[in-house]
């Protein structure tokens, strides 16, 4: 069996007095695409850059290829390719000047970052945003761009922050088949999503995260298998598990009053 | 607080003047918080208190108001040298130079004002020049008077204090020297004028800039264009130039100009602003000048009201377009072509840095420090025969002060990028080199113009000449100072950020002073410049491996 790709053991993140990880224990195989669910606050971005060297583990570990981001932060980090929730770029820079720049940083070779970027530019349908400020482009555009930096160097390892926010439904479309095809290559997908349909059809094993814990993890089958209903979907699954189930009827019915008990003034 | 009533939350009606004033806090807050969240229109002294804006843990509510308090201190900072160089020129017999006349000092307190009102403007109203300010507005049912009024009001808010301050001061300052209730009235006008000309000036330039941007593209001309707009910005700076050198050199050239007995250089004087204000207003409480002559200054007054009535009326009708978001379209130019060039890691760092500076309209003018520490150097020495050690110190120390303003311009326009940089693999000391080899780079031309003078003049020794070749060492090592402090820490609370910032710059000047210094101390105790160079090379190459040493030690970025 080979080794995994990412793998935290009893992580653990403390900012001041807020405990955002509590012993997150997780693994992701080659070939994997692993769905991180939580509700907001949850702790998955935290998971997400603590795997990507960004910040220091309280306690626990984490390697990524078999390397300590913050032992050996430039090996986990060619390892990566990272597209964060709200994709933070260069504004002032064209999208050519910004993969320009990641690719001198990546060490990239010429021939190598033209053919990729070409290949994924077209299929993003970028020509008309290429020489386009980065502040000029869309949230979604910017996401585009995000993944293609992302994907530039052909990294073994994908961590996707809510990739598909902003994205219309061809690009969707084909993030999805990209992440599919990352992992036919062997390649493995760590990606955090609230879209609970994505995570149903496209991930081959899901991590509940709720207050810093996994608290469910497993194909679909097996988290239904957990409780006992086999029609639920994972939206019912994940509101069961995260204990909000009660709290989203309360909100729906205060939210009904909003509707039809108050008039306009 | 409104007139009429409010429905649902969304109010309209016809406002008063001073409810429009109130609510255009909030499109202010916006543009303020919007320049500061994205590290942008901070003013040039770089990341000068800089907190920690953006932590996950802090709410919306206090981003806005440490971001309000950060525009706040950069305005009232800029307000109170404004001031101060609104009243310099009336008092600078205080600082050494001659006593200065009427025309001369009002004309000085004026273009001084001007620029730093512009520089201020320019670098603030950038953020400004966007739809999105006024965003939340537009979806308001508000009449268009009142829409259009409100983003006007949030646009003034942008420089009221700095130009009130300028304003007061010269009002105050004439009052005092002429007790001509006329003369006050026509400094009040023209102070008026002066504060709408630099905004009008300013907001041209920033649209301009914008509008380059928006529209992209790779041209020549576009590239052409912003090496312009950087001349420009950097003939603005001169402004602060003007201001250091007025006592000992502007002062007593415009006095001899004003007072020589050339009509042609008068007139011409008289009809350019500020020099037709100066004129205008002691001649109005002195009469001391020829009637003719103060004929076409008065003329030259009235027509410059005129023009910044015009101006004003620009500004309103800028401020609307651009807060209806049809000031100038975003071109798309579709292309086939996705080749990409990159480069080696460290000339790929500090291609973007140049990129991104150059194309950030607060670090822009940056690029044009080469241009005023040659205009400064060459002042400070152009007058003496024989070039002594003393004006080598002195002229690279003021050189190479500017230079240390770099490396925290350079990261400040990193702005939230650097968040992504942060992901990729590079090492910490990569981003360091990269600034220092940029902000090194802007220091050149200081021994440049030094080795040119020394052709054209004596030197007390030739070894002075190696004095700004070695201080190179020593703001390549300032520089790395800098920014390893920059990096180190975030820091949280405003006192912390300043004192943060104060030591920066202190540890800065101290490592590009030490090595003078200490050329200084052995050449007085010794009085052999040999024995000083050598001093001089040992301490600033002492402080390059230090520098070194201490980038080995360097963590990850993080």
């Amino acid at each position: 069996m080979s080794a995994p790709l990412i793998e935290a053991f009893e992580l653990t993140k403390q900012f001041g007095s807020v405990q955002a990880l509590t012993g997150l224990t997780f693994r992701v195989m080659p070939g994997e695409i692993y769905g991180l669910l939580g509700p907001n606050g949850a702790g998955k971005t935290t998971t997400i850059k603590l795997i990507n060297g960004l910040v220091d583990a309280t306690s626990g570990s984490v390697t990524v290829d078999g390397f300590d981001p913050t032992k050996n932060p430039i090996e986990v980090k060619s390892r990566i390719g990272y597209v964060a929730e709200k994709p933070i770029l260069y504004d002032s820079l064209s999208t050519r000047d910004f993969l320009e720049f990641v690719a001198s940083i990546r060490k990239i070779e010429e021939i190598t970052a033209t053919r990729i970027v070409t290949q994924l530019a077209d299929a993003f349908g970028m020509e008309k945003y290429f020489d386009a400020p980065i502040a000029t482009l869309s949230m979604g555009m910017k996401q585009k761009v995000a993944l293609i930096a992302s994907l530039v160097h052909q990294p073994p390892v994908l961590l996707l922050d809510e990739p598909l926010s902003g994205l219309d439904a061809k690009s969707s479309r084909l993030v999805k088949d990209l992440i599919l095809l990352h992992t036919q290559k062997g390649g493995a997908v760590l990606f955090s999503t609230h879209i609970m349909e994505v995570a149903e059809h496209l991930c081959t094993r899901i991590g509940i995260i709720y207050q810093g814990k996994i608290v469910a993890e497993g194909t679909l089958d097996q988290l239904k298998n957990k409780t006992g209903n086999k029609n639920e979907t994972l939206e019912d699954l994940f509101l069961k598990l995260t204990n909000e189930e009660t709290e989203v009827a309360d909100k729906t019915r205060i939210l009904g009053d909003v509707f039809f008990k108050n008039e306009a003034a | 607080m409104l007139t009429r009533h409010v429905y649902w939350g969304m109010f309209f009606s016809r406002m008063k003047l001073l409810e429009v004033w109130n609510l255009s806090r909030l499109p202010y807050k916006e543009v303020v918080f919007r320049s500061i969240a994205e590290e942008r229109g901070r003013m040039w002294w770089g990341g000068f208190g800089r907190g920690h804006l953006g932590g996950d843990a802090q709410n919306d509510h206090e981003l806005t108001k440490k971001a309000l308090r950060i525009a706040k201190f950069d305005k009232s900072l800029v307000a109170i040298f404004n001031v101060l160089a609104a009243v310099i020129p009336f008092m600078a017999q205080f600082f050494g130079s001659p006593i200065l006349g009427l025309t001369s000092a009002i004309a000085l307190s004026l273009a001084v004002t001007f620029g730093f009102t512009a520089l201020y403007a320019i670098q603030t109203l950038t953020s400004f020049i966007s739809p999105e300010s006024s965003a939340l507005l537009s979806t308001l049912p508000l009449e268009e008077r009142d829409f259009s009024l409100i983003t006007l009001f949030s646009f003034v808010r942008s420089v009221d204090y700095i130009a009130v301050g300028a304003i007061i001061s010269q009002v105050a300052m004439v009052a005092y020297y002429t007790m001509s209730p006329l003369a006050v009235l026509v400094m009040f006008a023209i102070s008026a004028v002066n504060s709408v000309l630099a905004v009008a000036v300013s907001l041209w330039f920033a649209r301009i800039f914008t509008r380059n941007l928006a529209q992209g593209g790779r041209s020549r001309g576009t590239t052409i264009l912003r090496f312009l707009f950087i001349l420009m910005w950097g003939s603005l700076l001169m402004g602060v130039s003007l201001l250091i050198s007025l006592p000992w050199y502007i002062v007593p050239s415009l006095e001899m100009s004003l007072l020589s007995s050339n009509q042609l250089s008068i007139m011409l004087f008289c009809f350019l602003h500020p020099f037709s204000a100066g004129v205008t207003i002691a001649n109005i409480s002195q009469s001391s000048i020829a009637d003719s002559t103060s004929l076409v200054a008065a003329v030259a007054l009235v027509s410059y009201v005129i023009l910044a009535g015009f101006a004003g009326k620009w500004i309103m009708s800028t401020v609307k377009r651009i807060s209806y978001g049809i000031d100038f379209n975003i071109s798309s130019v579709t292309t086939k072509d996705f080749s990409l060039k990159p480069h080696k890691p460290l000339f790929g760092y500090i291609l973007k840095d140049l990129k991104i500076a150059s194309r950030n309209p607060a670090t822009a003018f940056f690029f044009a420090l080469p241009v005023l520490e040659t205009v400064i150097v060459s002042f400070t020495i152009a007058n003496f025969e024989v070039l002594r050690a003393s004006m080598f110190l002195v002229s690279t120390f003021m050189g190479g002060v500017f230079v240390l303003l770099m490396p925290l311009a350079l990261l400040n326009a990193e702005g939230t990028g650097l968040e992504y940089t942060k992901t990729l693999p590079l090492n910490i000391n990569r981003i360091i080199t990269s600034k220092t080899l940029i902000s090194t780079l802007t220091y050149v031309p200081v021994p440049l113009v030094l080795l040119v003078m020394a052709f054209l003049k004596s030197l007390s020794s030739p070894l002075i000449l190696l004095i700004p070749f070695f201080v190179i060492l020593a703001v390549a090592s300032a520089s790395i100072f800098e920014i390893q402090l920059f990096l180190s820490c975030v820091t949280q609370g405003k006192i912390n950020a300043i004192l943060h910032d104060v030591k920066k710059l202190v540890v800065g000047v101290t490592t590009l002073a030490f090595p003078l210094a200490a050329y200084a101390i052995i050449y007085i105790i010794s009085s052999n410049h040999l024995f000083a160079v050598l001093a001089l090379g040992g301490a600033s190459t002492s402080e390059l491996a230090i520098a070194f040493h201490l980038l080995k030690y360097n963590k990850n970025l993080r």
